[in-house]
Order: C-alpha cells, then structure tokens, then sequence
C-alpha cells in the first residue's frame, strides 16, 4: 500500500541515487550501448508518469484519456512557437497552461464520478481530444501532424544555450525533471497529499471526516493534466512535431502499463522503474524481434496476474524477506498481508 | 446521390425523409451491432466487475478467424480441402458465422482464467490485465495476418445493392441490420427465459450469495466471459465486411462499445439496446450531412447524456462507483 507519513526529507535517499542516474546518464550512456535521445525521451515520460501517478497511485482515479493532456501540452507548445514565437520556457509554461486548462475542463465533468464511471468518462474524453487533434487539420495538422517545430535557443541575456545538441537538451529536461520530482515529492508528504490518500482508501469516509472530496479530485486531476502537458511541450520538443497519435488509447493505457508494472501503487519510484522498463524492454526486444510489444504485453499479463504490484512492489517483498531472514524469523508461506 | 433524386416526390418534406432513408438503415445496422459489442462489455463488467479492453480485440479476431473459415487456402490439402472449398460461399459462410465466435469463446475462456487471479484485488488489475491481453492479440493478429487491410468475402446472395424508388440501397446493411435484430432477441431469451439467463443476472446482481445458494460462481464466469466474447466476434463478422479488416480495427469497435455503455447504463441491457441505437443513428445521420465529423457526435451526446442524468439512461447506483 502506497502510505506516506506526514514527515520525509526534502530530499531522500532514493531520491539522491535517481537524481545521480538522472545527471550522469549522458556520461555513461554510450558505454552502455544506450544514447543520448533514447535519454531524454526517457526522462520526459518519467515526469509524465510520476505527474500521472499522483491522481492513479495516490488518489486512485485510473484515467485512460490522459494521453489527452499530454498531446494537448504537445500541440499547445508547437502553436505557441509557430504563432507567437514564444521560445523555450514560455514555451513550456504555455503548453503546461493548455494542459492545465484541457485537464481542468475535463474534471468538471469527472470529479463527482467513482469507480468505473469515472474510468469510462476519461476514456470517452481522452478520444474527444483524439478526435479534434485529428480534425482540425488547419489548426493541429490533422492525421500528420505538427511539424518542423524546431528546437529553440535558451536565451539567458548575457549568453545563450542551444538546445539543438541533444546533449544541451538532457540537460535541460533532466532538470525539470529534478524539480517536478522536489515537487511532487513535497506534496505526497504534505497534508494535501495525505487527504488524497484518504480519497484513495474510502471516498465516502473522507468526505464524512470533512475533506471536500470534490475539490481534492478536481485539483488532483488538474494538477497531473498540467505536469502531463509540461511533458507534452517537452516531447515536442525533442521530436520537433506534435502527433495526434500521443493522444491515442492506446498511448493512454500507454502510460497506465508504465506505471503500474514498475509499481505505483506501492512507491513513488514506481513510475519511474516503470518508464525505464518500458522503453529497455522497447529497444532491447525491438532489436530481436519485430513483435516486441506482444511480448511486452505477456510480460504485462504475467505482471499482473502473479505480482499484481509491479517491480516496486517485488523489491518490497524481496527486502522485507532479507529482513525477516536476518531476524532469523522465517515465516512459512502465506503470511503476508498485501 | 443528387444524381438519382427522386422525381416523384412533391413535396420537399417528403424527399427529406426518403433521402435520408438509405442513412438510417445504416444506422440502424450500425446501432444494433453496437448494441451488440456493448451487450457482451456489459455482462462481462456486470458479472466480474471487469471493464474487458480485450474486447475490441475479440472483436478483430472473430472477423479474421471468419475470412479465413469462409477462404481457407486449403488448395493443396487434397480431397477433404478440395471438397470444402467446393462447398456453396453461403453455406461457408454460415460454418463461419457459428464456427469463428466459438473459436473466440474459448480464447475468452483462457483470457477469464487468467483474470481470475486478479479477483478480489484492486478493479485496476483486472483492467490492465486485459488491455496487455489487447496488446497480444493485436500484434498476433498483425503477426500472422499481416498488417495491410484485408476482405472478408460475402457471400453474393447478401451483398450487391438494389434500387427502390430511386434511392440506392445496400443489401448487406439490410442484412446485418436483420441480423443484429435476430442476434439481440436471442441474447434477450437467452438472458430472460433460461434458467441459465436467470442465474446469470442473478450473478451480476449478487455474485456472493449466488455462490452461497450453491451456484457454481467460476464456472459461471467463465461461460459469460466466454458468452461476451463470443458476441463481440460475432458483431466482427458482421460489421468488418462494411469497415474492412485491419488489425487495430478492435479500437473502433471498443470505443463506441465503452460509450453505450455509460451512456445506457452499466449493467442495464436495454440501456445497451437503446444507447447502440441512439449512437448508430447518431452517427450515420451526422454522416449524411457532414461525414468528416460523424465520430465526434457520439463523444457528444455521451457528454450531454450524462450531464443530465449521471448514470446514463437506465442505469442505476451499483457496487461498481465503490
């Protein structure tokens, strides 16, 4: 069960071993046989899926339209550029604002919504978004989407920083990586994120306790649409062009499959194993064999029918085993409580 | 269609109605095998508490297991090949029409077994679940079919077209439209007149006590996930013919199958009956006028439904909003 206490360090140990991965990556990524760009599409949607795990790990809403918000950021960054030459970081404010606005619109109609209701509903305005994207074509490009998008330059006044090299981009994403991680961080432990946990556990019983469950699924569900849409801008970004396809369903449970085999229903970095699984298993399997995602797909099943809790969740069960081990306590099977 | 405008109506209300008249046939066809998709999603969901993204998928599968039913390449299997492939087209396609969504329910039975591991945990479980069983079937049906857009033969006696008071109708949706008619009245007895159809709307109502009266509840399961899948192959069979076959066509058949659902109620079978209609007609009338936006209208009218009444048209409060 994904608890926070009211008390954490600003930064934590986990964190500290993300953040020196995170920074170092460009060091040591040829070495390893991975390169630059598969890095920052990587660190892109590990800001997208930890936005995405506070509304589905902390507040337990599954939404599978949030590809919405995501492409949404993504088309709101390449008009920003292409009508108002809006640079690099007003940008991305812009395309976190497009998101916030799309995602906020949408949870008018979702937050007095539970359970399945709620899912079906996301669904049905993921495909809206879907549906305009691909519609109208004077505004998003239709079925071929935005394109030549090109990076900008980072303009400090004193010297500037091109984001062409995809070096200087890392960089750039890593580091909003790192704050949307502070970020978010801060607010899982703040009282904020202990009433979404209370959502999570029993809605009735939160509202009865006196919390505004309305408001808490709004902002909620607002706030991971606007993180979704920062990602959104960044991708365009890296890919120069904005698709209709990021919107799609499938790029939907897309994201979901991400969270939740790394474990975000029982850590924070869950999202994060998530993200650096899926894109491994794409450029590992996908140089074996055209058919990469059926087997990721079996592994997802195999995933959630014997360890339902994704990889954190293992590593769990596997420390806490070591544990008892060590106490000398070793219980017979089946006495675990999950 | 200007080019055949009917001269014989006078009055232009009249040729309104008339003109139209082709289109709603579409949407009736359209609706009823939406209603069709939608009424396995909902037993499914009302039974095991499971919203079954596979189900687009079982849909695919059952038209592609037809094709290949109707058109096996069986030249070199000697006499037995040679012998069915001289078998009438019709007489095929029947064998398929019975054969496929079979083949189907078992491949639903197997997906059921594996979901039963995830019974009792979290709702999300089983969901994910089905959407990497989705991934599967996807990609196997792009491994072994190819990825281009494939045909499934009719037999001539149902397809072609005929004109009737100057308006071009197409045989086909008259069938499939008859077809979805005669599949929902057989669900609908099955459901309202065999015990077995009583046991299973008891089991969506109360799954618990029905185990405690001594029901067999996993078996029960297995056959309405079967029932369900089998159901969306059949509406595969019918519908491809008019949409073509490609491997993602699943995702078009789920979305609207998800949509009537809220929009008739979750669980309520003529809420399934009444929202494929209403989306089928929704449209295909939006596609007589403006064709590019016809989708669009049923995220509308899901949208304006449930402004109005949050549970879709006869839905009622279930343990599923838990």
């Amino acid at each position: 069960m994904l608890t926070t206490k009211g008390k954490a360090p600003i930064v934590s140990r986990q964190m500290l071993v993300f953040f020196a991965i995170l920074l170092s990556y460009p060091l040591w990524a040829d070495a390893a046989g991975l390169y630059e760009y598969l890095g920052i599409e990587i660190v892109i949607f590990i800001i997208y899926a930890l936005g995405f795990n506070l509304l589905l790990g902390y507040t337990g809403l599954p939404s599978f339209g949030h590809g919405a918000y995501f492409g949404v950021g993504a088309y709101g960054y390449g008009l920003a550029q292409l009508y108002l030459d809006a640079g690099f970081i007003p940008g991305l404010l812009l395309a976190m604002l497009a998101g916030t606005v799309a995602s906020g619109l949408v949870a008018l109609f979702l937050s007095h919504r539970r359970g399945i209701y709620f899912a079906l509903m996301t669904i049905a305005f993921g495909q809206v978004f879907w549906f305009l994207a691909i519609k109208l074509r004077g505004l998003t490009g239709g079925e071929d989407g935005l394109l030549n998008i090109f990076r900008p330059d980072i303009d400090f006044g004193l010297f500037q920083i091109s984001l062409k090299s995809n070096f200087a981009f890392y960089y750039a994403v890593a580091l909003i990586a790192v704050l949307v991680t502070l970020l978010l961080w801060r607010l899982v432990h703040s009282p904020f994120g202990m009433a979404i946990q209370a959502v999570r556990m029993n809605e009735t019983r939160a509202r009865f306790v006196g919390y505004q469950v309305w408001w808490i699924k709004w902002t909620v569900f607002t706030l991971s649409g606007a993180i979704a849409g920062l990602a959104g801008g960044l991708l365009n970004v890296a890919q120069e062009s904005a698709f209709p396809d990021t919107m799609s369903l499938h790029a939907s449970g897309l994201i979901v499959m991400m969270v939740l085999i790394g474990g975000g229903f029982v850590s924070f970095w869950g999202p994060v194993v998530g993200v650096i699984v899926y894109y491994l298993a794409r450029d590992l399997l996908g140089s074996i064999t055209e058919a990469w995602l059926l087997w990721y797909g079996l592994l997802f099943m195999a995933v959630m029918m014997f360890s339902p809790e994704g990889f954190a969740g293992g590593w769990g069960k596997l420390v806490a085993w070591v544990r008892r081990r060590k106490q000398g306590e070793v219980l017979m099977g089946g006495a675990q409580n999950d | 269609m200007s080019a055949i405008q009917p001269v014989l109506n006078e009055s232009l209300g009249m040729e309104f109605v008339t003109n139209l008249l082709p289109h709603l046939i579409n949407g009736l066809a359209l609706g009823l095998l939406f209603a069709l998709i939608a009424l396995g999603f909902t037993l499914i969901v009302s039974v095991m508490e499971v919203i079954n993204l596979a189900h687009g998928s079982l849909f695919a599968l059952g038209a592609y297991l037809a094709m290949v039913i109707i058109d096996p390449s069986l030249q070199n299997a000697g006499p037995i090949g040679l012998w069915y492939l001289g078998l009438p087209h019709l007489l095929r396609y029947a064998i398929a029409l019975i054969v496929a969504p079979a083949l189907v329910a078992v491949v639903g039975f197997g997906l059921e077994l594996c979901l039963r591991r995830t019974y009792g945990k979290k709702k999300e479980y089983g969901l994910l679940l089905t959407f990497g069983a989705a991934l599967v079937l996807e990609e196997a049906i792009r491994l072994t079919w190819g990825p281009v857009e494939q045909f499934l033969s009719v037999p001539k006696e149902i397809s072609g077209a005929f004109i009737a008071n100057g308006l071009i109708y197409s045989t086909y949706r008259i069938y499939a439209a008859a077809f979805g008619i005669f599949a929902i009245v057989l669900v609908w007895l099955f459901l309202a007149k065999t015990p077995y159809g009583a046991i299973i709307k008891a089991g969506a109502h109360d799954s618990e006590m029905v185990r405690a009266l001594g029901i067999n509840l996993p078996r029960l399961q297995l056959l309405v996930f079967g029932l369900g899948a089998a159901l969306a192959a059949i509406a595969g069979i019918i519908l491809t013919p008019i949409w073509g076959l490609r491997p993602h066509v699943g995702v078009d058949a789920v979305i609207p199958a998800f949509l009537i659902i809220v929009l008739g109620g979750i669980g309520s079978f003529w809420g399934a009956v009444l929202g494929g209609l209403l989306v089928g007609m929704g449209v295909a009338i939006t596609g007589a006028y403006a064709s590019a936006w016809s989708l669009l209208s049923m995220y509308l009218l899901l949208i304006l439904v449930l402004t109005f009444r949050a549970r879709g048209l006869f839905g009622k409060k279930t343990a599923l909003e838990a």
